[in-house]
């Protein structure tokens, strides 16, 4: 039998059933196809396609069901570039609430659906005959290449085609008897590695690597579901995102793209160390990230971080600095301001989370209303899903430290630029960020920000905010004081940072970024 | 910032050791973990956090905690007592319905009826079950397919009965009660249901026209079910269970609804009451085993706490998934066989039977039930409809090939159920045995 040109076998295949028969070449002629592939486009690196060029986006817990930064900024990308079809591949917990929050434009559209924890079956393909092969070795594979401190990305691939292949099969592989056994072994393997970066690994128990063996099932559900034909893989975050991209790109040698607006692994490990879970529960959610990042980073032709933080971040971790371009988020600034109203009102917009160490604000509202007893704090934001209960300590927290006066909870907001413009300082307190885009809204709207010194925040802040480090009250609540007695120095580095959004974080600049990397990765120039 | 940076400088990574063990209150896992840390709190930039490398990580590994547990009973199980006095309750009555329905609607009609509501109201409730009731917002879930539920109901139950003249009405009336009656205990309404039941029995033995009677239960039963749907939970995001999975279970109730009816010499319509009274021990036993058998998703994890790698796949007979088991095994039978001795003392009494046979068949049912329960639950349904099925196709042919002319009643269905136990109970125990298997693989994969 003849090898099949990669022509047939990625354009002629119009149905996603098709690009997911069992009857597709192996493996290894499939690995064999990308390479062939990679080959021509180094040869000829510009191909313009008849058609427009198809981006397939995948997002985990963001865009279109959930507000927040990664969402707005995919809104942003997606709509400000109608040149490209966008294909959205979103991850979330399985639930009832279907319902996207965000409308999408005609020239995007959802292409499926990864449900995570639910109850669902892959679909049944009736057509196709069932599948019995069993592969018992499924769990132990993928135990051993996302949680080893080195890992295997042949292997991880390996493992992943394989449940793309035989969706039905994956819930058999996991409930087999010898899977379970194979599994343990593998990850006794595991915790038994020595390398000088990791540190000696903790004992687990029987309950924590069972629910490992649950999470990575969930890892081979998620690359069971079909991709659709598609240019370029656009990953919005170097974790569960990556997963059917990196199938999509084994089978098809399709491009990757990944954009990283916090990095996904740090926040993990942040994450970890802040929770009250076990040393086994620690050791294993941050392996797993550290082994979905890594896989991301070996994968993605190229890299867009949203600042230079985050490069520094992924240059640590080993991505090929050839590979990095960093495009930072712009903004749709007004052209005009108005002067802060002087009422000594202190916002933050913001999802209130761990991550944004809403109690050091609290802290500090309590530090500053101490010092300029006028002073008022607004939180404008709802709770991340899933930290309910860290809302609920922050609460109680404000009324334990009698903060009721001076700080409240406001909930969400639909006019974030309003909210801003009616404050006379704007206070961000995380302990993890990218870019956020709330700093951004504060300076286009010409208001003063202090802003702990995490992530690119001292980069975009540079000479027209304050940056105290994280966790800081005293250092926090300082910047915040200075502001709000002296109104001439507010008023000034408001200034700043309204000229400096102009000049540096345009919306026009990111969207021209996005276009050319996207275009040149998609094989075609696209006009700026 | 600037400061943390110099001190950086000057003492190098024992500083970063201490910012490490101040904030974490233990060593670092890893250097990414030291890195990270070291940049959040410390005031490191990214790359110098990065560099500083196995010098920060202690070389020991840290004293073992066994993990935290934070497991989730998958539903509620208040008003334990009041559920099974209105059980009591819904036996009792329906056991006393027989004679006077019997004297009104014949004999004929009522045994007709019985044997073909009874398999569909173990259907409907072993599907509801499955994809609503058993989650902790089940009547949430199903208040969500309500419309669905209803065409359902109307075009594919209900309306297809009331052709089957003159039992088919009779048996849609039963169905309706009965399966109305699981969501109104669902609500914790068990006892005003078993209320409305007795009021049946008293309109009955007052000689009101059955029909009519039925109706307004019907009607009564329906419109509280709607209710209780309505104003039961708020709404919630948990899905509801899987489709297939829901038919299979149907399926499921349906076999074990027709063992119940498929051996000719219970009699059931035509002996009074003596049929559905001698249900009532082994009733009440797969009630109070069930019961137990609910602390399965809590106890297997808790059981598991501590318990180290190299021994999550060992057998463990004393294990929590076994004790579970067989508490809930020794609570059915214990039960069965105290309450059927009690019910055969009184038998005089009530117009009952004393036939042992009848009691020892309906403890069987209530055995084989278990047992199939508990692996449709472990989500091996398809083993589980097969001890169903060869329960009920062993009693059939026991009773329509074998033993035609029983001279013991129910020795077909005591036959068929023994099948059932056979077929379900070693694949059963060879799964509990090792509860490490049992959670990783059955439990947390469904």
């Amino acid at each position: 039998m003849s090898t099949p040109q990669p022509a047939m076998l990625v354009d002629t295949a119009d149905s996603v059933e098709r690009q997911t028969a069992p009857a597709e070449p192996t493996l290894d002629r499939v690995a064999g196809l990308a390479r062939m592939r990679a080959r021509r486009a180094r040869r000829s690196p510009t191909v313009r396609p008849a058609r427009r060029p198809r981006i397939l986006m995948t997002t985990e817990g963001t865009y279109p069901h959930a507000m927040g930064g990664v969402s707005s900024w995919c809104d942003l990308l997606i709509g400000g570039l109608p040149e490209f079809d966008w294909q959205i591949l979103p991850i979330r917990a399985g639930d009832r609430s279907h319902s996207a929050i965000f409308q999408l434009p005609p020239h995007a559209k959802v292409v499926g659906q990864i449900e995570l924890w639910s109850e669902q079956l892959p679909r049944r393909r009736w057509m196709v005959r069932a599948d019995h092969h069993s592969r018992e070795s499924l769990p132990a594979n993928l135990v051993r290449s996302l949680m080893g401190w080195e890992g295997s990305y042949d292997g991880l691939l390996d493992a992943l085609v394989w449940c793309r292949r035989r969706p039905q099969a994956v819930r058999r592989a996991f409930r087999g008897a010898g899977a379970w056994e194979a599994f343990l072994g593998a990850l006794e393997e595991v915790l038994a590695e020595t390398h000088p970066d990791a540190g000696p690994a903790p004992q687990l128990d029987a309950v924590e690597a069972a629910r490992l063996y649950q999470t990575i099932y969930w890892i081979a559900r998620a690359a069971a579901v079909p991709t659709p034909q598609t240019d370029l893989l656009h990953v919005t975050a170097a974790g569960w995102a990556v997963i059917p991209a990196l199938v999509h790109k084994q089978l098809f040698g399709t491009d990757m793209l990944l954009t990283e607006h916090g990095v996904y692994v740090r926040e993990a490990y942040l994450a970890a160390a802040r929770s009250a879970s076990s040393q086994g529960e620690r050791f294993l959610s941050s392996r797993l990230a550290r082994g979905l990042s890594r896989a991301a980073y070996t994968a993605a032709d190229s890299v867009a971080p949203v600042t230079e933080a985050n490069a520094a971040w992924e240059r640590g971790l080993g991505v090929d600095p050839e590979k990095i371009r960093v495009i930072q988020n712009g903004i749709d600034a007004p052209a005009s301001y108005t002067d802060p109203p002087g009422n000594l009102k202190v916002v933050s917009v913001g999802r209130i989370d761990p991550l944004k160490d809403v109690q050091t604000m609290l802290r500090v509202a309590v530090e500053v209303h101490r010092r300029v007893p006028g002073a008022r704090f607004e939180y404008w934001g709802p709770p991340t899903k899933g930290q309910e209960a860290y809302a609920r300590a922050c609460e109680e927290l404000a009324r334990r430290l009698g903060a009721e006066e001076c700080f409240r909870f406001m909930g969400s907001t639909r006019d974030p630029h309003g909210v801003v413009r009616d404050a006379d300082v704007v206070l961000m307190t995380s302990i993890s960020e990218g870019l956020p885009m709330s700093i951004l809204e504060a300076m286009a709207q010409a208001r003063p920000v202090v802003a702990t010194a995490v992530g690119g925040v001292p980069e975009v802040l540079r000479g027209c905010g304050i940056v105290p480090p994280p966790g800081d009250v005293h250092a926090i609540a300082t910047g915040v004081a200075t502001l709000l007695t002296n109104p001439k120095l507010a008023a000034h580095l408001g200034q700043r940072g309204f000229s400096r959004v102009h000049r540096v974080y345009t919306q026009k600049a990111c969207l021209d970024g996005y276009r050319d990397l996207l275009g040149k990765l998609a094989g075609v120039e696209m006009a700026a | 910032m600037a400061g943390g940076l110099s001190q950086m400088d000057s003492t190098g990574h024992q500083y970063a050791a201490g910012v490490i063990e101040a904030r974490l209150g233990r060593g670092a896992q890893d250097v990414l973990e030291a890195a990270v840390v070291l940049e959040a709190w410390g005031g490191v930039r990214a790359g110098r956090a990065l560099s500083l490398g196995s010098r920060v990580v202690p070389p020991k590994p840290p004293r073992w905690t066994p993990g935290r547990l934070t497991t989730e009973e998958p539903g509620r199980r208040d008003g334990i007592l009041s559920e099974a006095i209105a059980l009591i309750m819904a036996i009792l009555a329906v056991a006393s319905w027989a004679g006077p329905l019997s004297r009104q609607v014949g004999t004929s009609a009522l045994e007709h009826a019985i044997v073909i509501g009874l398999p569909l109201t173990l259907a409907l409730q072993w599907a509801i079950r499955s994809r609503y009731l058993s989650r902790r917002s089940g009547l949430a879930c199903l208040a969500h397919d309500r419309l669905a539920l209803g065409a359902v109901a109307v075009l594919g139950i209900e309306g297809p009965l009331m052709l089957l003249h003159p039992y088919g009405p009779l048996a849609g009336m039963f169905v309706a009660i009965w399966v109305g009656g699981t969501v109104l205990a669902r609500r914790g309404w068990a006892l005003p249901y078993g209320l409305l039941l007795v009021a049946a029995v008293v309109g009955l033995e007052a000689r009101l026209p059955a029909y009519p009677l039925l109706e307004v239960l019907t009607g009564v039963v329906l419109v509280a079910g709607v209710v209780a749907v309505r104003t039961g939970e708020e709404h919630s995001n948990e899905p509801a269970g899987r489709v297939g999975r829901a038919l299979w279970a149907g399926a499921i109730g349906a076999a074990l609804g027709g063992l119940l009816v498929g051996d000719p010499s219970l009699g059931w319509g035509v002996h009074g009451a003596f049929p559905a009274l001698a249900l009532l021990p082994s009733v009440l036993g797969s009630f109070w085993g069930g019961y137990h058998l609910w602390k399965f998703y809590d106890a297997v994890p808790r059981g598991l706490q501590g318990v180290t790698l190299t021994q999550a796949n060992q057998r463990n007979r004393q294990g929590a998934a076994m004790r579970i088991f067989v508490g809930a095994l020794l609570r059915l039978v214990g039960m069965t066989v105290v309450l059927s001795g009690a019910v055969i003392l009184i038998s005089q009494w009530t117009a009952g039977t004393n036939r042992v046979s009848l009691f020892v068949g309906f403890g069987c049912v209530a055995l084989v039930t278990l047992l199939v329960n508990v692996l449709e639950s472990l989500a091996y349904a398809r083993w589980a409809l097969f001890a169903a099925v060869a329960s009920i196709a062993t009693e059939l042919i026991m009773s329509n090939l074998v033993l035609t002319h029983a001279p013991v009643p129910g020795t077909a269905l005591i036959a068929g159920t023994l099948v059932g136990i056979l077929v379900a109970l070693p694949p059963l125990l060879r799964l509990l045995v090792r509860p490490g298997r049992v959670l990783a693989t059955s439990l947390w994969i469904q």
